[in-house]
């Protein structure tokens, strides 16, 4: 299961959080957790380099894109390798929403259509769709080129 | 009123840094959310505020039931607009929202409606909403649609069902596993998502049905799956059909192998990795089967992606622990990761180096950790000491060297866990390597003159007591533990001077200097340091004077307390202040029997300094000590032996009692463990009346009564016997255990005012010639026999009758004489004819006992024994001989 998709701003300012069978008491402490993570790690980071971590069972993968920390926490079948696939997708939609790799700004303007892009992304845990070109045509609620 | 977002300009990004949602606050968008009632509604104004309401719940706000309700039934009016767009932010709305079974009413039939659209997109969506918030009622009326849109051609309304039906497995079980057939059509799917969620979703509704898992794992290896997503679960899929078929296999070959070594050829490195980590958690993998596996992992050792470094790298590790030899290839690409920016990576790689490196290779790998060591985090710090102290008790050789490091690295900066990790690992290193001893306590001593933890510096402070008067020269470790006494907190000071106090008791060289040091030790200003200074001063004595200390003294310095701290507290406890003043002997002394758990549980060795600086006191110690603390034993002189405990009690009866012999040179001892296994009962005056008639030589002179027994609180009962000195008398002896029982009130634990007296009938007890004769072992037998001399020599011959086989006699004759086996002469080789057996004790007033039995057996299986024996006094040989004729 994904158990957290995260985006934060470079001073670690939560922009969106999402958890998934995380109780609602061990949010705050994941969130801190993670962008300390990022605090300690992502200076220096090129856009989209993966960094991995692992905690007992739990898996992050995370990377800077722009402004932008994203980090994605998984276990089981979301182990690093399958969460490096979610974040790429992620970072893929976000720079097609954005057009380019967003400010802090820009990622705020385009809120809307990275909400829309995540709820198609991820469904309460699980990795839904793949492709970003699909994904831009879903949150118009148009339907994917060919099939 | 709603205000609108600013607009938006990529081009001003850099000048324009503010948030649009700079103070944004919840009450002013619930206000704005009023827009959705409006006759004419506003489209973009309406997703403006929806993207609000998603920013404050992203963030972690939430919202009251009431502004819930709210925002949700004004939501719903939404589904008026035909505008796409504000309809897809509605979709998202509302599953955020999540409302409340009684108020889901209100959209079923929007999304209904949506669900049967003939535009895709609508359906889809419908379809994910309804599932996020739909029970079992309503979907027992959708079921129809999601089982169509199961098999849906259009692969986006396929995947919404399909994903939704993993969701809903968790709720409604029974309904979706109704939905097998399309589900399996639906892992036929040309698109490739489809294909993985489907197969997710069989897979979870068949988990429990081990053949039909079997199936759809032969069915797919067959074919073809298309996307590597998918085929990472058919791997895990698989690894796990063939670890439940493990058993079942009698040809050898392991089913399915041949489908896993394929997919490490697969161009997508997901579903290589998948493979190779599968191959290495195989059960019993051969190291024919991990050598693609690891072969591959190695390539992704030295990939540009951070990930697959890490994922290799972590199963690696692993590997390492079952089978270094096969991870040793990868050691090159391993030692360039030490230099790895991800940290996580890089302590990987050392750990499992550590795990594989050899001998040679130490020094190298220890330069390169020390350089990486000062960039990366305590926890991190503390899995590489931990690594490091495997490593030098591996190769005990190396010790100066990691030796070296683990003082380098106590010296830099930490926290209290690390610091403790590197302390725990050098006292570790002390004790199972003697050459490491003297640097090691040294780096000990260097590092508690500027050692910020109390508990560390008390605890190394201990340890020195302990193991620095043992070393070639113990006054070079005074200096450091005198300076705690100037320097540091009252804690530590106390501690300094208990040290202080066991160089002087056991380095009689050293006492002057140390009673100079612990005089100064006086005038400290605190109590504490001031009664122990006092204490040690007095119990040391020879006033400062070269002598050697009394044995006692050391007993009590070096002595546990010999009383369970736990019993200790309890008793205190339950102590209740009167003129009766506490009384330490009445504390039991047996350790309450652990729960079994608890006992297999603690099965790591490394124990550092939290646990026990040598082993437990021995058990002679222990009951020497507990029999001469009863005054009415206390005449009986030195103890001779104690037998093990012999159980008077089948298991689980309502109480158990063991019994444990004493012998002393005219008397014997016994005692009496009482266990009281009934919670609702209280035994009062417990004792255990000992019928000796079948004992002639016996005659009992007292006995101490146990006085109280409550539930599960372990107490003991004795009673003596005379018997004449020096003599090993030997006799039977029947127990009945006698008590008063009171009842106990289980809710209050308190037990009634009066007991009635009852009996309980224990098993017989012996004592036999065995018990007069201490195991003593020597190191070299021949030599011992030779120079013990063949003055009183005994030899004679004896038939034993018939016997199974050599073994069996050889054994019960060790037993009969109690005798301790030497040089592994126990051991009788299979179907052989004829052995020689060693044997050496001491008997019952100290008399040194050498035995050689020459055993032959002959065809009916007769055994026939020669018995030599030599000791120090003529009688003990013949007694020897007469234990064996009369046995």
């Amino acid at each position: 299961m994904i158990l957290a998709v995260l985006f934060s701003n470079s001073e670690g300012n939560i922009l969106v959080e999402r958890f998934n069978g995380i109780p609602a008491e061990e949010r705050l402490h994941w969130r801190s957790f993670l962008v300390k993570l990022g605090a300690d790690n992502l200076k220096g980071v090129k856009n989209e380099e993966l960094l991995v971590a692992s905690h007992k069972s739990v898996y992050i993968v995370y990377t800077v894109l722009g402004d932008v920390s994203v980090y994605v926490v998984g276990k089981d079948e979301y182990d690093e390798l399958a969460l490096a696939e979610v974040i790429f997708v992620i970072t893929s939609a976000v720079k097609d929403v954005c057009g380019k790799p967003p400010t802090e700004r820009l990622f705020l303007d385009k809120y809307g259509k990275i909400c829309l892009s995540l709820d198609e992304i991820v469904w309460k845990g699980y990795l839904e769709h793949t492709d970003k070109d699909t994904i831009r045509r879903l949150v118009r609620l148009k339907p994917p080129t060919e099939f | 009123m709603a205000q609108p977002l600013v607009k938006k300009d990529d081009d001003r990004d850099d000048e324009a840094d503010y948030s649009p949602f700079l103070g944004i606050e919840k009450g002013a968008v619930l206000q704005e959310a009023r827009v959705f009632n409006d006759p004419q509604l506003d489209p973009r104004r309406c997703s403006q505020v929806i993207t609000k309401l998603l920013y404050l719940l992203n963030q972690g706000e939430t919202f009251t039931k009431v502004e819930a309700t709210e925002v949700f039934f004004a939501v719903t009016k939404l589904f008026q607009s035909r505008d796409i767009g504000l309809r897809r932010m509605v979709y998202v709305m509302i599953k955020e929202l999540s409302p409340s079974a009684d108020e889901v009413i209100i959209v079923t039939s929007s999304l209904m409606k949506d669900m049967t659209s003939k535009t895709d997109m609508y359906r889809a969506n419908a379809i994910r909403v309804l599932c996020r918030i739909t029970d079992g009622t309503l979907l027992t009326q959708i079921e129809r649609y999601l089982k169509q849109a199961i098999v849906d051609k259009n692969p986006v309304v396929a995947s919404a069902a399909l994903v939704s039906g993993i969701h809903l497995l968790q709720t409604n079980p029974e309904i979706v596993k109704r939905w097998s057939n399309e589900v399996q059509e639906a892992v036929q799917s040309r698109a490739a998502l489809v294909q993985f969620h489907a197969l997710a979703l069989l897979h979870q509704i068949r988990q429990n049905d081990r053949l039909a898992v079997n199936k759809l794992v032969s069915s797919l290896t067959r074919g073809s799956v298309r996307s590597p997503l998918a085929q990472c679960l058919l791997i895990r899929y698989t690894s796990q059909v063939i670890r439940e078929s493990a058993n079942n296999t009698q040809t050898g070959d392991r089913p399915f192998y041949d489908f896993l070594e394929g997919c490490l050829r697969h161009k997508a490195e997901m579903v290589i990795f998948e493979a190779a980590r599968a191959i290495t958690e195989l059960n019993g993998v051969t190291s024919r089967e991990l050598t693609p596996a690891i072969t591959v992992l190695q390539l992704f050792l030295s990939s540009s992606k951070p990930v697959l470094r890490f994922a290799a790298v972590r199963t690696l590790n692993k590997v390492a622990m079952t089978h270094p030899m096969a991870v040793t290839n990868c050691n090159i690409d391993m030692e360039s990761l030490i230099s790895d920016q991800n940290r996580s990576i890089a302590t990987l790689a050392i750990t499992t180096l550590l795990k594989t490196g050899n001998e040679s290779s130490v020094d190298r790998l220890m330069k390169q950790i020390t350089n990486f060591m000062s960039d990366i985090a305590d926890e991190f710090k503390i899995v590489v000491v931990e690594a490091i102290r495997s490593l030098c008790l591996k190769f005990p050789l190396k010790h100066r060297s990691l030796m070296n490091f683990l003082s380098n690295i106590l010296r830099e900066e930490g926290g209290f866990e690390y610091k403790k990790a590197i302390v725990d690992s050098i006292v570790i290193l002390i004790r199972d390597i003697p050459e490491a001893k003297d640097s090691g306590l040294l780096h000990l001593c260097e590092f508690i003159e500027d050692c910020e933890f109390t508990y560390l510096s008390t605890q190394i402070l201990h340890f020195l007591g302990i193991e620095g008067p043992k070393t070639s020269d113990p006054s070079k470790y005074i200096r450091y533990i005198y300076n705690r006494v100037h320097l540091e907190n009252a804690t530590v000071r106390a501690g300094a001077v208990s040290t202080l106090a066991k160089f002087g008791a056991m380095v009689d060289a050293l006492k002057p200097r140390i009673f100079v040091l612990l005089r100064r030790c006086l005038f400290d200003n605190d109590d504490e340091v001031r009664d122990r200074a006092t204490l040690y001063l007095n119990t040391l004595g020879g006033n400062g004077a070269v002598v050697e200390t009394g044995e006692d003294v050391k007993e009590f310095l070096f002595g546990s307390l010999d009383i369970p701290l736990v019993n200790l507290e309890n008793s205190l406890k339950n102590y209740e202040p009167s003129e009766e003043s506490f009384d330490i002997n009445s504390v039991p002394k047996e350790v309450k029997t652990q729960p079994l758990a608890e006992k297999k549980a603690p099965g790591k060795k490394p124990t550092g300094l939290g646990g026990p600086p040598t082993g437990p006191p021995s058990t002679v110690d222990t009951y020497e000590k507990l029999l001469s603390s009863i005054p009415e034993f206390a005449n009986f002189g030195k103890l001779f032996k104690s037998s093990a405990p012999v159980e008077l009690t089948e298991a689980e009866t309502e109480y158990a009692v063991n019994v444990v012999k004493h012998i002393f040179d005219g008397h014997v001892v016994f005692q009496y463990n009482c266990t009281n296994t009934i919670p609702e009962q209280l035994l009062e005056n417990v004792t255990v009346i000992v019928d000796a008639s079948e004992a002639e030589e016996f005659a009992e002179v007292a006995s101490k009564p146990l006085r109280s027994l409550p539930y599960d609180s372990p107490g003991q009962t004795f009673v003596a016997f005379e018997k004449p000195e020096g003599v090993p008398a030997v006799g039977k002896f029947s127990n009945m255990l006698r008590f008063i029982v009171k009842e106990v009130d289980p809710s209050t634990g308190e037990a009634e005012d009066d007991g009635v007296e009852d009996e309980y009938q224990l098993e017989e007890l012996e004592v036999v010639a065995a018990d007069y004769m201490l195991k003593v072992g020597v190191s070299n037998f021949r030599n011992a026999w030779e120079s013990m001399g063949a003055d009183f020599e005994r030899v004679d011959e004896y038939g034993l009758g018939p016997r199974d086989n050599l073994a069996e006699a050889v054994n019960a004759v060790i037993n009969l004489l109690g005798m301790q086996p030497c040089e592994g002469t126990e051991v009788v080789p299979n179907s052989s004819r004829s052995h020689t057996c060693l044997l050496s004790g001491v008997y019952i007033g100290n008399v040194m006992v050498l035995v050689r039995l020459q055993f032959g057996i002959d065809g009916p299986k007769d055994v026939a024994m020669k018995l030599a024996v030599r000791s120090e006094d003529e009688a003990v040989s013949d007694a020897i001989h007469e234990i064996v004729a009369s046995g």
